[in-house]
């Protein structure tokens, strides 16, 4: 048990300090997604229910699906909208 | 049942490997999917060994939710390069 | 009785461990997108499905059983319509699928 601890807090370490140490926004987007969906089994671990279950719904799903879409929003430039295929992030 | 989740775990720092150098957003993706059913998985044994059946709840959420983020990933990309 | 059950049930499940263990080898090293995703969602279905039969045969009412069997719907549901969704996107995006030598 001891064991799995320890695996869940590095993973949790390495997975924050990946989150906002990347370049690449979208990669951090995901590492912040799985990072939510592992505080959510170290909730789980510390016999909190119901944490983690707002844990997974809001910080895993919601914000994930709302950032790639703000994701999507910044990639589309303003002033190229509605001027033909964008296709500068391909 | 603590080898059961010794093995789950492995595959929990799979997909930490795959997300990190995945070369395509479609890796990336697909990590975080990998992620989210075994933390799901990981939820469940966790709740057979602590024997708190309360927990199940949290994995029927975890299983609910898995295909949001993907949805909301394709639909970005989708919408990135449809010709307006 | 109640000790083969036990037996069975740890049996079963760790069986389910090795089916998402065989996922993940298969997402590290399989060439590209379209073999990785294959390799996830078998092991996801597979592994899940087993993992659920064998936590059912000790949970202590039949409501448990129910959400378990709920829990395996949703994970399969889930990984058929985001494994599609991913290769599609892929294939539109143009990844190639890698040649193998002798095909």
């Amino acid at each position: 048990m001891i064991v799995f601890d320890v695996v869940l807090m590095v993973t949790l370490w390495v997975l924050a300090v990946g989150a906002v140490s990347q370049a690449d926004l979208f990669k951090s987007v995901v590492l912040f997604v799985t990072m939510g969906v592992v505080v959510a089994v170290a909730w789980a671990r510390l016999g909190a229910a119901d944490l983690a279950m707002v844990e997974v719904a809001v910080g895993a799903g919601i914000t994930g699906a709302l950032f790639l879409n703000t994701l999507g929003h910044l990639e589309q430039r303003p002033g190229e909208r509605g001027e033909g295929e964008d296709t500068s992030h391909l | 049942m603590i080898v059961v989740a010794a093995l789950v775990l492995g595959s929990f720092s799979a997909a930490l490997i795959r997300i990190w150098r995945g070369p395509s957003g479609a890796d990336r993706m697909m990590g975080a999917q990998l992620f989210g059913s075994s933390g799901a998985a990981t939820v469940l044994v966790l709740a057979a060994m602590l024997e708190d059946w309360s927990l199940i709840d949290v994995a029927l959420v975890f299983a609910s939710l898995a295909a949001v983020t993907v949805v909301a990933f394709v639909e970005r990309t989708e919408r990135a390069s449809m010709p307006q | 009785m109640e000790g083969v059950r036990e037996a069975l049930a740890v049996g079963v499940m760790v069986l389910g461990a090795l089916f998402f263990v065989a996922g993940s080898v298969g997402m590290l090293r399989f060439p590209d997108v379209y073999t990785r995703l294959h390799a996830l969602t078998k092991a996801d279905n597979l592994g899940m499905g087993l993992l659920v039969f064998g936590l059912s045969l000790q949970a202590p009412g039949w409501q448990l059983v129910l959400k378990l069997v709920l829990i395996w719907i949703f994970v399969m549901i889930a990984g058929a319509i985001s494994c599609h969704l991913v290769a599609r996107e892929a294939y539109r995006q143009g990844v190639k699928p890698e040649q193998g030598g002798d095909l």
